[in-house]
């Protein structure tokens, strides 16, 4: 260490900084999901989102090896289904300049074949090289050479086989013909062959081997193994770590050992109450010093007979990177590499690593037995771990220790060894050498001297690698590479042998240059914007079809009531069907903390939540208190809770907890259990009622109310020190603003509901996932709540009419939750009705009932085990169930459907179906002419939505990595994430179960205002620039005064939307029900008859 | 009516043959079928539920025989095995819980499972298991309990590693197998023993016959049958296999390890009920392994931080619970505490993924201030002790060791000497090699091409030619004097390796078993 630290003035920046800024820089690549209970949607990738969304994903992919696109087969099914069409797709094409799609590419006297053909087709087939083995498999099974290639659509197939009476023919001369031009000649081989050489294969090989310079085989050898070596060591840090060098040339991998040992030690150390015993002095001495201290009593390095583990663990330093500075030293790996080395040692465990990392920049979340963990302790330990396997490993095997010097040393000594061990280890060998190379591999242990047979060993796989067998790059000459890909683009082309003999061998080879061009990632690309553009072209044509039907561009008479949801895609459904129902109401939507983001205590909770978008810092706080003529029932809602908590302690916590209490407990609750079992199991919904009202029995729930207001001569209220209630001004200001931004400002009706949401289901460690995305994953009921309670004031009422709004004396404001789950709406304040009102709300309350049935009713057509074509009233039982089913994986299906959101005014949207699939914010341009409105409203709904729709985007598209695979093996760990089983890294972003039938593009963001409007808030605002110029969602302008639709392109700015539709009136139902009756897959927008 | 008890582990059997066959000749295949094979499975495990139900309602009112035998299943010299089943009792209670737990899982994994690549699979396997089950705790001779028993344990064995591309799930379910079949060994053992001792190994016949055995006989039979039982229900030292176990679906983790399956260890112990009241010595074993079981799993499981390895530790700890209530000769509590438990246990690790909602606003308690601060004891538990590193140590090292000399002796000197096809060096295989031979340097050829023969005659002339062309060619052309002694000091070296070698501990180990094999 001493001697890395002395020729470290030469480098311009001293180790422990260097590992710092190295360490900082590892936030931006690792999950930002904290723990599961505070699950808020954000960009997967938001450490990439300054970049371009493609230059993104193509960072990703270089780092991680992970692809940000859907796969081309997923595309292709959506092609086959309609869900993309060929318009689509030369339209996607001809966005791509580059690609010069418009260019022909050949001239024959039958066809002229343009760029854009041969680029259509590579996105629909499959045109890549197979190998030699495949190439056999096609001729001798499938008889490619005299059979049409079974992918190739009917019209083509008739085209080519125009007036030729065997078929057979017609394909075999084809393909010799391509063979004659491009001068190959088909020969099938089997691998084994090569164990016995004839000299004429010999000779062929000598031939057109590279070496021929020299002409001796072993200089050509040696120096080839000398390049892999040098290039296989070198990419040391960017590609793989030490463990994966060892990995790569043993077949052993140390983080096998490593992994239960970490994580065992980080999860007791994050851990937020599933044990009840915790690394003793974690929080003194940090993740770090309390594994370092543990390690005296630790004899497990011993058991496993850890050479070096003694001396390792002695010198141990105090501090986490002064560790790390020893280790990278010990294996000597360069400075300058260091930085590149620590980043993919956290990537090979990025859960954990990002959880800890998360930990370490939200200072300010502080469960109980806090713990300050930093990613530096989490390096520091997994590099001492590695280093103690690595050394016995590499002892073990070539009696050297795990420094990267020495093993080169080694390695150039015994070339043939390494070259052996590469290519076994990276599985790139055939049967019959990895067999003897295996069997080597199992000697070396009892012979020193291998040297001549590791020679022998590695000319036999050189040998096989200059034989034709080899899978060898598309480009080179090979029958199965090249001219089988000719083949088969000539047949889709619909080209026979007399077309392509007038082509020339350059055009042929020209063609599969155009193929390779368009690598796999451009024609993602193109498939994505097509995709997208698909979908944007059917809601756009239902925006223009539905121009000036919807109700309440003005309201020109009272509405009989006005419902305020969440901007929540799943809310559109029950919206619709309430309006359809009823179509004197109105419903707007908007953020769902209602702009009122406060901390909040409820009755029965111990600490303040804060109630308002994760960027938000609330300066409020409010408390939920019982009223106070409620003094009895409070005392026993909370000698009865005390009594529940206990119970749920002792069957959650003191049954794991305690040897001989839940001895007791299981002795006597087990008939109980049976019963409770059983009856959850065949009637969940009756079960969850019984236990529902016994719980209500114990405790019954006293009326309460909020406790927010404050006097008037308060002190300023900051997110530091915050305060106990609002103001009345504060208030006015609240309420003031959010009906500006939602434009309800004038024609109150009698009523106006504030709908929150949250969701309640079983056996879903991702539960928060499903709750208000603008209430940082909590319910929204009491920010609906606490509105309501503030615009019914009449001293607030007052100063709204100071400030221009003039709310009706008999207007009343009501707080209500929607539970996205079960649909159920739970009412607050409801004794606070005046009496005047109770009538109509038990108007409203009727049709409400309508529109939940309604809403379940429609939800059932996605589930697949919902009753299809059933009652609204069995759809509500059946929705209702699943929310109590502790079976059900799938209770609702979040935000899956998310695809638009639509600012603007309601009756822009309204009377046409979208599918619930748009997020709907009430917006009023004729009441912003200057755009402030809209500004704050772009820069709250922008990051929410894209938020959700980018975590739904990545989960969908790789649900392995950058999502958390499948729920069934999910386990919760620390009360802060879920691992698969009890041993694997922490995963993060959204189940499979979530995401299955999401469509994943990104966000059509479509604001109702001027374009000018629109661009003045663009150049002024950088977090959209970011958003919308790098494409991470898309932006189009619905002009306030006319059916006209503005594109945004990026780079280009708004141009004007033409329709394709020639028929520009859409199919029209009667109802949503009739539309989507009988269909599960997603619907496009189609009118709704409206009423006279 | 007692007939019908054969249909209890016949209809699992059904289900599993017909889910198990279709699949595998794609006819039910997908999403499509799903519905086709959770009706299947939940139905056949239904009837199983209620003729259990029904048979334990006659039990209670009218009193059933005990034993139901329904003709010989195999006989063999003078080994006669009745296919008989217990249609009474405790084991008919048992066969009820079981039933009604697997109709729970059953119906819960439909919709857990939906769309999962797996699903057909799952039933298949859950089919079979509740088959086994069945077969075990109604089995009234110990072969048809120990057939249960063994499918029961490849069944874990293939739900653990249900995710088969996941290298942990399948490395632990490959661990969870082999050391479940220490355990086996001790039941195979018992069933041994027994036969040659008793003749007899119907459980029921077993209490008659014992008396005329001596008490050491009856001691390494009943030593056996309790090995087993530890391995089954992961007893100290046999624990940590139990937490490895925790990789497959929930409703696999519940019905496995949190109800059914683990329990079939004390199942085991309740059937050589009758052997451990003659043997004190035994009994006593077992409850201090109960005891020992109970202390291990309550102070490991107090630092457990992940819900699934909490739970099952808890479990562990109520195991050892029950073995201490058997050893101790409670039987009628340890019977209650045994039902109560897999009911509970079923309950609690179903609802596993409830977790954060259920706890609600509770906090676990500390463990108790006398050791919650000492670093020791924390490193002790979180190390589990290092029962499995411990075990490597001792055991799984040496005989892989073992097994890679044996290989490497097979490969070097057998398949020589037997003649087994040798690598086929002399043909041309590699560029280098040709190339080599064009130029003339035949490095590597050691035969000498001057004397050719054919035929048996000409090849042995030509072998033994080479031979002494050999000899000739080291010992006297290259000058004796420096090969001789090279040669003499290579021979010695060797031998002292042998001897180095031979007296490793696991080949002492080797040769004393050898020895007391052929002694025996």
């Amino acid at each position: 260490m001493s001697a890395n630290l002395e020729h470290s003035h030469s480098h311009p920046m001293r180790p422990r900084e260097l590992i710092s800024d190295a360490l900082a820089h590892i936030d931006h690549i690792l999950p930002a999901q904290g723990p599961i209970l505070n699950f808020v949607h954000h960009n997967t990738i938001h450490g990439f989102q300054h970049l371009p969304f493609e230059e993104a994903l193509a960072e990703v992919d270089k780092l991680t090896g992970i692809v940000g696109y859907l796969p081309e087969h997923a595309m292709r099914q959506f092609y086959e289904k309609g869900r993309i069409s060929d318009t689509d797709i030369f339209a996607a094409l001809a966005e791509k300049k580059t690609l010069d799609c418009e260019g022909v590419f050949c001239s024959l006297p039958s066809q002229t074949i343009y760029r854009k053909t041969v680029y259509r087709l590579a996105l629909l087939f499959d045109f890549s090289a197979i190998t030699s083995s495949q190439f056999t498999w096609q001729i001798q099974t499938l008889h490619a050479l005299n059979s049409l290639q079974s992918d190739v659509p009917q019209a083509v197939r008739e085209r080519l086989f125009l007036g030729a009476d065997n078929e057979k023919s017609v394909i075999y001369a084809l393909w010799q013909v391509i063979l004659a031009k491009l001068k190959l000649s088909t020969t099938l081989m089997h691998s084994e062959d090569l164990l016995n050489l004839t000299s004429t294969q010999i000779d062929e090989w000598f031939a057109q081997s590279q070496f021929e310079e020299n002409n001796n085989v072993r200089d050509a050898w040696s120096k080839q193994a000398n390049d892999l070596l040098t290039q296989h060591f070198s990419s040391l840090g960017e590609s793989f770590t030490l463990r994966g060098l060892v990995n790569q040339l043993t077949g052993v991998d140390c983080l096998q050992f490593v992994q239960p040992q970490l994580i065992r030690l980080c999860a007791s150390a994050l851990d937020e109450g599933i044990a009840s015993w915790s690394l003793p002095e974690r929080h003194q001495l940090g993740l770090y010093g309390a594994w370092r201290a543990m390690l005296s009593y630790d004899v497990h390095d011993a058991l496993v007979e850890l050479p070096t583990a003694q001396q390792i663990i002695d010198e141990l330093p105090e501090n986490a990177i002064d560790t790390i500075i020893l280790h990278l030293s010990a294996h000597h790996i360069p400075q300058e590499k260091w930085a590149v080395y620590l980043q993919r040692l956290a990537l090979e465990l990025p859960g954990w690593a990002g959880m800890i990392n998360w930990r370490e920049h939200h200072g300010e979340y502080s469960p109980e037995n806090d713990v300050k963990p930093k990613l530096a302790d989490f390096l520091a330990i997994r590099l001492t771990l590695d280093r103690l396997w690595l050394d016995k490993i590499c002892q073990e095997t070539w009696h050297v220790e795990a420094r990267l010097d020495k093993l080169q040393a080694y390695f150039e000594k015994n070339r043939a060894e390494f070259v052996i061990r590469y290519q076994l280890y990276n599985g790139h060998l055939p049967e019959y050498i990895s067999h003897q190379a295996q069997e080597l591999m199992q000697f070396s242990r009892y012979k020193k001297t291998l040297t001549s047979r590791f020679q022998q060993l590695a000319d036999v796989i050189w040998t096989w690698q200059h034989s034709p067998l080899v899978e060898k790059h598309a480009s080179t000459d090979a029958v199965y590479t090249i001219a089988w890909r000719v083949f088969r683009l000539c047949q889709h082309l619909g080209l026979n042998a007399a077309n392509v003999n007038l082509l020339s061998e350059t055009q042929l080879r020209d063609m599969l240059h155009l193929l390779d061009e368009f690598t796999q990632t451009e024609r993602q690309k193109i498939w994505l914007v097509a995709y997208e553009r698909h979908y944007r072209e059917q809601i756009f044509q239902g925006l223009t079809a539905n121009y000036l039907r919807g109700r309440w561009y003005q309201r020109k008479s009272r509405p009989c009531a006005q419902l305020v949801f969440c901007m929540d895609d799943r809310e559109e459904g029950i919206r619709r069907h309430l309006e359809e129902y009823v179509p004197a109401i109105e419903t707007l939507g908007a953020a769902g903390f209602f702009g009122v983001p406060m901390n909040y205590k409820g009755l029965d909770d111990e600490s303040l939540t804060p109630l308002c978008p994760i960027v938000v810092v609330p300066a409020h706080d409010v408390h939920e208190n019982a009223t106070s003529t409620d003094s009895l029932a409070l005392s026993k809602h909370h000698s009865g809770r005390r009594l529940l908590l206990k119970f749920n302690y002792l069957l959650h916590h003191g049954l794991r907890r305690n040897l001989g209490l839940s001895y007791l407990v299981i002795n006597v609750l087990a008939p109980l259990t049976l019963f409770n079992l059983l009856s959850k199991s065949l009637q969940p919904k009756p079960q969850h009622g019984l236990l529902g009202r016994l719980r209500e029995k114990i405790s019954p729930t006293p009326r309460t109310q909020l406790h927010f207001i404050a006097p008037n001569n308060s002190d300023a209220a900051t997110p530091e020190h915050t305060r106990l209630g609002f103001t009345d001004n504060e208030q006015a200001d609240r309420v003031t603003a959010f009906l500006r931004n939602t434009g309800l400002t004038y024609g109150f009706s009698e009523i106006v509901v504030l709908m929150g949401h949250g969701s309640i289901s079983q056996n879903n460690p991702h539960i928060a996932a499903y709750d208000c995305g603008a209430c940082s994953g909590r319910h929204g009921g009491p920010n609906a709540r606490l509105f309501a309670a503030m615009a019914n004031r009449t001293e607030v009422r007052n100063l709204l009419a100071q400030r221009g709004i003039l709310i009706p004396s008999d207007t009343w404001f009501m707080g209500a939750e929607h539970n996205t789950c079960n649909e159920n709406i739970e009412w607050y304040d409801l004794d606070a009705l005046p009496l005047e009102r109770v009538n109509a709300f038990k108007v409203l309350e009727a049709q409400l009932k309508h529109a939940q049935e309604m809403s379940a009713h429609e939800r059932c057509r996605r589930l697949a085990s919902a009753p299809k074509n059933t009652t609204p009233q069995k759809a509500l039982y059946h929705i209702q169930e699943r929310a109590t089913d502790f079976s059900q994986a799938r209770p609702e299906l979040g935000h899956a459907t998310n695809a638009c959101a639509v600012i603007g005014r309601r009756a822009l949207s309204q009377g046409a179906f979208f599918d619930r699939r748009a997020f709907l914010i009430s917006y009023d341009p004729t009441q912003d002419l200057d755009g402030k409105i809209l500004e704050g409203i772009l820069l709250a709904v922008g990051p929410v939505g894209a938020g959700i729709n980018l975590e739904y985007y990545f989960s969908t598209v790789n649900n392995e990595r950058f999502g958390c695979g499948t729920k069934i093996p999910h386990n919760i760990t620390g009360l802060f994430a879920v691992m698969e089983g009890s041993n694997s890294d922490l995963r993060t972003g959204l189940p499979r179960q979530m995401i299955e039938i999401h469509e994943a593009m990104r966000l059509q963001i479509i604001v109702e205002a001027k374009t000018s409007v629109l661009e003045k808030i663009y150049a002024r605002q950088p977090s959209l620039i970011e958003l919308i110029s790098g494409g991470w969602v898309h932006l189009s302008a619905k002009d306030p005064d006319s059916d006209a639709i503005f594109v945004f392109e990026r780079g280009v700015g708004f141009v004007r939307w033409e329709n394709g539709n020639s028929i520009h009136s859409l199919t029209m139902y009667e109802t949503s029900p009739e539309y989507y009756r009988n269909h599960s897959e997603p619907l496009s927008p189609v009118l709704i008859a409206q009423p006279n | 009516m007692e007939n019908f008890i054969v249909l209890i582990p016949l209809f699992p059997l059904l289900a599993a043959i017909c889910i198990g066959s279709l699949h595998l000749f794609s006819v039910i295949e997908g999403e499509k079928s799903e519905r086709f094979t959770a009706r299947v499975a939940n139905y056949a495990v239904g009837l199983s539920c209620l003729i259990a139900l029904l048979l334990l309602w006659q039990d209670c009112w009218f009193g059933n025989n005990a034993v139901l035998t329904l003709g010989s299943w195999l006989s063999v010299d003078d080994l006669v095995i009745k296919l008989s089943f217990f249609t009474h009792g405790f084991s008919l209670k048992l066969a009820v819980i079981f039933a009604l737990l697997l109709c729970v899982v059953m119906r819960f994994s439909v919709n857990y499972l939906h769309r999962e690549a797996g699903f057909h699979r799952f039933f298949f396997v859950l089919s079979l298991f509740a088959f086994a089950m069945f077969m075990l705790v109604l089995s009234a001779n110990a072969l048809g309990t120990f057939m249960g028993w063994e499918i029961a344990g490849l069944c874990s064995y293939l739900l653990i590693g249900y995710l088969y591309n996941s290298q942990n799930a399948t490395h632990n379910a490959t661990r969870v197998f082999i050391t479940n079949r220490i355990g086996d060994a001790g039941f195979v053992a018992g069933l041994v023993l027994c036969y040659l001792w008793l003749g007899n190994i119907n459980w029921l016949d077993i209490p008659v016959f014992i008396h005329h055995l001596s008490a050491q006989k009856l001691n390494l039979i009943a030593l056996c049958f309790v090995i087993a039982a530890m391995v089954k229900s992961a007893q100290f030292p046999f624990t940590p296999w139990l937490a490895r176990a925790m990789e497959g679906p929930t409703p696999s983790s519940a019905i496995f390890y949190g109800a059914i399956m683990i329990h079939s260890g004390v199942y085991l112990v309740f059937l050589i009920r009758p052997l451990l009241e003659l043997t004190p010595l035994i009994a006593g074993f077992v409850a201090v392994i109960g005891l020992l079981t109970a202390f291990y799993a309550y102070f490991v499981g107090l630092a457990q931080t992940d819900i699934k390895t909490s739970l099952i530790f808890a479990t562990s700890g109520q195991l050892g619970l029950l073995f201490l209530e058997c050893g101790l000769g409670f039987w009628e509590l340890a019977t209650w505490h045994l039902c109560a438990h897999i009911i509970v246990r079923a309950y609690q690790l179903l609802t596993a993924p409830s977790l954060l909602h259920n706890i609600q606003s509770t906090s676990i308690q500390n463990a108790p201030a006398l050791f919650a601060t000492n670093r020791r004891f924390y490193t002790y538990a979180t190390q589990r002790f290092w029962l499995e590193p411990i075990t490597d140590w001792l055991i799984v090292k040496p005989v892989m060791n073992l097994a890679s000399d044996l290989n490497y002796v097979d490969k070097q000197i057998i398949d020589p000497l037997m003649g087994s096809p040798a690598p086929t060096i002399h043909v041309i295989s590699s560029l280098a090699q040709a190339q080599e031979r064009n130029i003339g340097a035949q490095l590597d050829s050691t035969e000498d091409t001057f004397a050719q023969g054919s035929g048996l005659a000409g090849k042995l002339t030509q072998w033994t030619a080479s031979i002494l062309h050999w000899f000739e060619y080291h010992f006297i052309l290259h000058g004796a004097s420096d090969n001789v002694f090279h040669y003499g000091r290579r021979l010695g070296h060797i031998a002292n390796q042998t001897e180095l070698t031979l007296l490793k501990p696991r080949y002492l180990v080797t040769f004393i078993f050898i020895t007391l094999l052929v002694a025996m």
